[in-house]
């Protein structure tokens, strides 16, 4: 092993920050006051002895009393008339999707307790996204509306439909518009409802605006090959994949979809097979994708557009002007990359996360000259995620200004939030006569208009969508509207004068245009959940853009842009656009590079921040556009130098419990350039008084600067696929204290690729739902009282880079403090979880047995026999255990989502809720293995690979995580352990962890 | 005396009680022919048919003023051919029960089909002699009902015992309170000294005692062990319902449902076969059956008041036969309550280990209200799994086995050997 190489999980822990060091030798964050309690408020002398004995009595009568309680009577109600398929106890699945991903909806009694993909479904992902699973808890959310609302009151469904009626005829009567603004539809029930409305009323016009949008693309393929669409990726047949600045494998476009597709050249199968892609990224501020990047290259948001120039002149040998000049390192990382992309002809790709048409127009020129238009970006079978138009939107309120729009509805449209011009929005809707959101709660948007239809959450609805060309997703509910509501879709066919239901709607569209020629029913779409529809063929598509305007336009935007500081703003993993603002599984997930939950920040440069003079827990003023906010400053390493990123997403002020007012409203930074809606823009920023401490994760259960991270390049893996795997056990003989632990039946164990795992999280709101682990809020994160049962850390290094951007060593630790800029650091994500270990540290010190070792291999933990000594988790060399602090499902202080019998019914049955002082971990989803062996044990057969699996492996897309028998040869786990990489963590203190990693491995530019 | 009159008071119950019982078994022995009509009848007939009332087909009673006993023969064997044949009264039943075929039952003979009928007529006159005596069945239901008839027989024993008892210690009072009476005069003298040196003894023993340390120490000992043994044993008992047995919305007889009737658990309890809840079957299961059987015989020809509850929670009509739209489910109180930490499987259980209900159920077939059986311990389920042998012919064992290396020398295989003691196997 590299003995400089140096991994750090923060900036505390790399300055040894005093309290950090402090915080780093004990378990807890604040230690019991025990003895405050016996030293004066306590039982010091100054207690007398009847006060004690007063106490005592107190306290026995007390539990005497207590004792006495009649056992509570517990009802047992069964059905009055049992629906069929239901069997108690049993989990009924149902295909359904979420946002075009199809999907399956495990229920427990007629309710939905989980999402999984479906596995099945051919041409889409097969693992889930943070906010897929974490969409479950939606429904049972207590902020949406109970019943429709006319002015702020409560009125009857049809007191409401002859409303909407009485103006949607008022503007028919009188030719003023009807719109509807909606992000985008692709479901062809959704826009077959509207074509509904609009033969009824017809002024009826559609708007698609998406609050991140992409027209920049759409724009930028119509004019370069006339087809006004946002093509999809497939970065599996890439080879070299350079991004500007798109968080690819996050949140553009459609990041699940992308990472596994991106993940299957890089993960150990591959690797296996000698091959793995390469990837370089240039970014200014430090994204997930560039925190998986090979090679990542800081730049301002003000070069993203000259880096595409360069490359562009590089790769066609054109002379355009406006290339990289000042960044050296850019530079010469530029020639490199074109060198490469131009050795890998159409198996190479760039793409660029900017919103520009010409950006995008100099990007398809890129792309045409690399050959990879059909092997890579696919016109034919397009994404149709997102089709919203700017400009559109734009019309609309000029139209409403004009007092044009006599009724517009909202459908899953919030620009009031979410338009970088609210105010404008706002006098543009008071214009209007009739106005009326679909809303399911009064957010935002919907309190400013006259009417709220609230619409029924999608495991409520019947539906469909089309995220792709050519790929169709089915809607079924999996449970009556508990609430009041009514799905848009029966709203605008009711208000169009179709009396049919919203299910024979969906039926007959189906039948009469999807299902048309395929062969297939209506029931067999209602079990499989999909329908694809085969492949267009490979058109081919020529480049017609004007490379030399866009190239000036390019030129032009930079400058405008450029500044001493510049801001970037930019969509987190689990927040997204905001839309799932009130979901506190997404609130508590830490943001896969930062770790901060619950709340936005103004990321910027340690040594940046140095300069400005912020330190940690500092508060700054960012400006720009005529807007300015006042956010927590957060130090972050790999942050381009003078440049600051802010998250949009937060700042809701009408959501719910949860997501009220966590963070701040970063929407307003943005700007109308070119006729699209950019993110990048100058910026001030200033320090100003006071401090505010982040709900960071980041340094919580530190490893104490243990080497437990391996990773090696691929030349060097090429020459030996051990390389850097530092296995202990090869080189060392160990002796034990213990007998060893017999496995005769099944020995559980899971195998974690560190090179295919992005660290975008899903798999811990996975974990969250099926295990029911709390959200504890904010404070308690402070507190490092998070519950998570697997986390993912994140480690930093810094490497030493030479002129030619060949990686040249590791900075030593001491040199590490003396460096000019934070700038390329490199990270590697590492999930962690209860290990399993054979000789497991907690088993020995717990007082009681309530953790021991079972004859699967695993390491059981008993609630009930755990009475919180804590010593377990005092001993955990990984730092995998949680104490619950507090009843958290039934305490009114930490009331933000699950304090009600409704919330309550998303949690798992299968799995008990855990009360106020014991210790939980990981029980490696104990349920769904004993459930499986019962299934094979009740149809007499063995246990197959693959009957078993973890709701974290079943949530990752990029199928980093491994579960199965280690005990059958054949399974795919145990193939996995085989691999030359694997190691496991701490092997060094021979507590025989069950789980194996394996090394991360960067294809880096080698010396 | 109040005692006594009370200690008296059962004392006749229990003669009466004991009396009654007789006169109920002497009840039932009837002529042979009507017991094997009524053997007959209820195999065959009480699908359709009840003596008092009308339900699918017409009631029985009266049946033979209304045809000649040749007639109800050969309508019972074969009713359709009499009504191919054109009888003018075969024709008009038909007619009058919306042409509904009765089955025909070739097999019998005449004299089963006059046993039959005989019974009817029996029944009949029974029917007849309970509207004129009202209540007197109900004293003999009681009396019966009661299974604990060995219980009556040792308390009328126990009775008789203490009242001799209480006889004779009178006796014995009177006469030592003539010798007072006789002797009083020195009984007082004695008594005064006696006081004194009862007074003196103790307080000499008190004294004693007080300074022998070892021994108060030793009696505080004691007492202490006493209470802590007292404790240890109430505590182990705190949260264990063994006996359980609250009172139902339902008087649900189980004695009647698996018992008499011998209808499998499973009919109702279908999830015990496939899932982890057992599950209380719901309203509609009731009505397969309950549909047409009322108990009406046992409430004089009234439907029963148990089984109009389900009707209630259905919104059940039973005159018009129709369902409304207001069905409230039925309240059970649960007896079985495990914690919500300890998971439980009833198909594991059931369908894989093959452990038969009344294995934790306890005689349910026997029970008229159930009660807990089991203590539902973890002792009590750590017992079993110590003791139980698993099932090695499910193919699922098959590898386990071959990799056990007890188990290849023969060894019983327990529940317990297969990992049925780990904590993580009930507890997650």
């Amino acid at each position: 092993m590299d003995s400089n190489k140096k991994y750090w999980k923060g900036l505390e822990e790399l300055n040894q920050t005093p309290a950090f060091v402090k915080g780093s030798k004990s378990e807890f964050a604040e230690s019991i006051p025990v003895e405050d309690v016996l030293n004066e408020a306590g039982l010091s002398t100054k207690t007398p002895r009847r006060d004690f004995l007063k106490a005592l009595g107190f306290g026995l009568g007390a539990v005497t009393l207590a004792a006495c309680n009649r056992t509570p009577i517990h009802k047992a109600v069964p059905y009055v008339i049992k629906p069929e398929e239901i069997t108690p106890g049993i989990p009924n699945y149902y295909a359904s999707s979420f946002n075009g991903q199809s999907v399956i909806v495990r229920t427990r009694e007629g309710r939905p307790i989980s999402l999984e993909a479906n596995r099945n479904s051919i041409g889409l992902n097969q693992g889930t996204d943070a906010t897929t699973t974490a969409s479950v808890l939606d429904l049972y959310d207590m902020s949406k509306l109970h019943n429709p609302q006319i002015g702020h009151k409560d009125v009857e469904w049809s007191a409401l439909d002859a409303t909407v009626i009485a103006a949607l005829n008022k503007a028919t009567a009188s030719a003023k518009q009807i719109t509807i603004v909606s992000n985008t539809v692709n479901s062809p029930t959704t826009l077959a409802s509207i074509a509904q409305l609009a033969a009824k009323y017809p002024t009826t016009n559609h708007v698609q605006v998406d609050a991140v949008s992409y027209s920049g693309i759409i724009e930028a393929n119509r004019t370069s090959f006339g087809k006004a669409v946002v093509p999809s990726y497939h970065f599996g047949n890439a080879q070299v994949v350079v991004s500007v600045a798109a968080d690819f494998l996050g949140s553009w476009l459609a990041g699940e979809e992308h990472t596994q597709d991106f993940i299957r050249n890089r993960d150990h199968k591959t690797l296996k097979s000698g091959k793995m892609s390469r990837h370089i990224q240039f970014e200014s501020g430090l994204s997930m994708t560039g925190s998986n990047a090979d090679v990542r290259i800081a730049i301002k948001p003000s070069e993203e557009g000259a880096v595409l120039i360069s490359l562009y002149n590089a790769i066609t040998g054109a002379n355009l002007s406006g290339g990289v000049t000042a960044n050296k390192k850019a530079a010469t990382a530029i020639q490199l990359t074109a060198k490469e992309l131009q050795s890998n002809q159409r198996n190479a790709v760039v793409v660029s996360g900017s919103n520009d048409v010409n950006v995008q127009t100099l990007v398809n020129a890129i792309n045409s000259a690399l050959g990879a238009y059909g092997s890579i970006i696919d016109l034919d079978n397009y994404s149709k995620q997102y089709q919203g138009s700017d400009a559109a939107f734009q019309q609309f309120i000029a139209n409403a200004n004009a007092g044009q729009v006599g009724v517009a509805f909202f459908l899953n449209s919030n620009p009031v939030y979410d338009y970088y011009k609210s105010e404008d929005v706002k006098n543009a809707l008071a214009k209007v006569e009739f106005t009326l959101s679909f809303s399911d709660r009064a957010d935002e948007t919907a309190t400013t208009l006259k009417a709220i239809a609230p619409t029924s959450n999608f495991l409520e609805s019947w539906g469909d969508a089309s995220s792709k060309e050519g790929y169709f997703t089915v809607v079924q509910p999996t449970i009556n509207p508990v609430f009041n509501t009514r799905q848009a879709e029966q709203s605008l066919l009711i208000w169009a004068g179709n009396t049919s239901s919203i299910y024979d709607f969906v039926k007959q569209n189906w039948e009469a245009t999807i299902l048309a020629g395929t062969g297939k029913d209506w029931k067999q779409v209602l079990q499989t959940g999909f329908i694809y529809k085969g492949t267009n063929s490979g058109s081919f598509y020529t480049f017609n853009g004007d490379v030399q305007s866009a190239a000036s336009a390019v030129t032009a935007l930079d400058k405008s842009i450029a500044g001493e500081v510049e801001l970037r703003l930019y969509e987190s993993t689990g927040m997204r656009d905001g839309r799932y603002a009130n979901n506190a599984y997404l609130q508590e997930l830490p943001d896969p590079i930062s770790k901060v939950t619950w709340g936005n920040y103004a990321a910027i440069n340690p040594k940046f921040a140095e300069q400005i003079g912020v330190g940690e827990n500092g508060v700054v003023k960012v400006e720009a556009n005529g807007y300015s906010v006042e956010l927590p400053a957060l130090l972050q390493p790999g942050q381009a130098m003078g440049t600051v990123s802010i998250a949009v997403g937060y700042g809701r002020y009408l959501v719910g419990k949860a997501g009220n007012n966590v963070g701040e409203n970063a929407f307003p930074f943005a700007k109308l350039v070119n006729g699209t809606v950019q993110f990048s823009s100058k910026a001030t920023i200033e320090k100003v008084a006071g401090t505010y401490e982040l709900a960071q994760t980041q340094t919580h259960h530190t490893i104490e600067g243990r080497n437990i991270i391996r990773e090696t390049s691929f030349a060097k893996y090429l020459q030996d696929p051990n390389s850097e795997s530092g296995r202990f056990s090869d080189t060392h003989k160990t002796y034990d204290l213990w007998n060893k632990f017999e496995s005769p039946g099944h020995k559980w164990v899971m195998a974690i690729d560190l090179n295919a795992c992005t660290g975008c999280g899903s798999c811990i709101v996975a974990c969250n739902v099926e295990n029911n682990i709390p959200v504890v809020g904010r404070d308690e994160v402070r507190r490092r009282r998070e519950m998570h049962w697997l986390r993912i850390d994140r480690y930093y290094t810094i490497q030493d880079v030479n002129e030619q951007n060949e990686v040249v060593g590791y900075t030593e630790e001491k040199k590490i403090k003396h460096l000019q800029d934070f700038e390329s650091v490199t990270v590697v994500h590492q999930p962690m979880l209860c290990q399993h270990c054979d000789h497991a540290p907690c088993e020995t010190v717990c007082p009681v047995l309530a953790t021991v070792h079972s004859s699967e291999g695993l390491n059981h933990m008993a609630y009930n026999r755990c009475f919180g000594t804590r010593y377990c988790a005092n001993n955990c060399p990984y730092k995998v255990r949680r104490f619950n602090w507090f009843n958290y499902w039934n305490d009114s202080r930490f009331d933000n989502y699950l304090n009600n019998e409704f919330t309550q019914l998303v949690l798992n049955p299968d799995v008990t809720t855990r009360s106020r002082g014991v210790m939980e971990k990981c029980s490696m989803c104990i349920q769904r293995i004993q459930a499986g062996k019962l299934q094979a044990k009740i149809e007499n057969r063995k246990l197959k690979d693959g009957d078993v699996t973890m709701a974290c492996q079943a949530a990752c897309s990029a199928n980093a995580i491994i579960f199965g028998d280690a005990n059958d040869p054949e399974s795919e786990v145990a193939k996995a352990l085989r691999n030359e990489r694997v190691y496991y963590v701490l092997e060094e203190i021979n507590v025989q962890p069950n789980i194996g990693y394996m090394t991360k491995v960067r294809n880096t530019f080698e010396a | 005396m109040r005692n006594i009159s009370s200690v008296l008071g059962r004392f006749t119950k229990g003669i009466t009680l004991s009396f009654l019982m007789l006169f109920a078994i002497h009840s039932t022995s009837q002529a042979q022919d009507v017991k094997e009509g009524e053997t007959l009848f209820k195999a065959n007939c009480t699908t359709c048919h009840k003596v008092d009332r009308k339900v699918t087909g017409p009631a029985l009673a009266g049946m033979s003023e209304r045809h000649s006993e040749e007639w109800l023969v050969s309508w019972i064997r074969n009713s359709q051919a009499m009504i191919k044949a054109g009888d003018p009264a075969a024709v008009a039943i038909y007619e009058e029960y919306n042409k509904l075929a009765m089955t025909a039952f070739t097999q019998f003979s005449d004299d089963q089909i006059k046993n039959i009928i005989a019974y009817v007529k029996a029944e009949e006159v029974k029917l007849a002699e309970k509207a004129n005596t009202p209540g007197g069945g109900e004293a003999g239901a009681t009396g019966s009902s009661d299974a604990n008839t060995w219980m009556i027989v040792g308390l009328i024993g126990l009775v008789v015992v203490t009242v001799l008892v209480i006889v004779i210690l009178n006796r014995v009072i009177r006469s030592l309170e003539n010798v007072i009476l006789n002797n009083q005069a020195a009984i007082l003298e004695a008594e005064a000294k006696n006081e004194e040196y009862t007074e003196n003894k103790f307080a000499k023993f008190a004294k004693a005692f007080v300074k022998n340390k070892k021994l108060v120490g030793f009696a505080v000992l004691m007492l202490v062990a006493l209470l802590a043994v007292g404790g240890w044993k109430t505590m182990w008992n705190i949260g264990v319902h063994e006996g359980y047995q609250p009172v139902q919305p339902i008087k649900f007889s189980h004695q009647i449902h698996a018992g008499v009737n011998q209808i499998e658990c499973q009919y109702c309890h279908g999830g015990a076969f496939k899932s982890k809840n057992a599950s209380i079957p719901s309203a509609n299961v009731c009505m397969n059956c309950h549909n047409t059987v009322t108990a009406a015989d046992h409430y004089d020809g009234e439907l029963s008041p148990e089984i109009a509850k389900i009707y209630r929670a259905l919104d059940y009509n039973p005159d018009t036969k129709e369902y409304g739209n207001n069905p409230k489910p039925i309240e059970w109180v649960r007896i079985h309550n495990l914690p919500d930490f300890a998971y439980f499987n009833h198909s594991q259980h059931v369908v894989v280990a093959g452990v038969e209900c009344q294995t934790c159920h306890g005689p349910i077939e026997n029970m008229e209200e159930v009660y807990q059986y089991s203590p539902l311990t973890m002792k009590w389920c750590v017992d079993c799994h110590k003791e139980t042998e698993v099932n090695v012919d499910n193919k699922y064992y098959d590898d386990l086995i071959a990799a056990h290396e007890k188990l290849k020398k023969g060894e019983k295989v327990t529940a317990a050997m297969m990992g049925g003691l780990e904590c993580g196997k009930c507890h997650y």
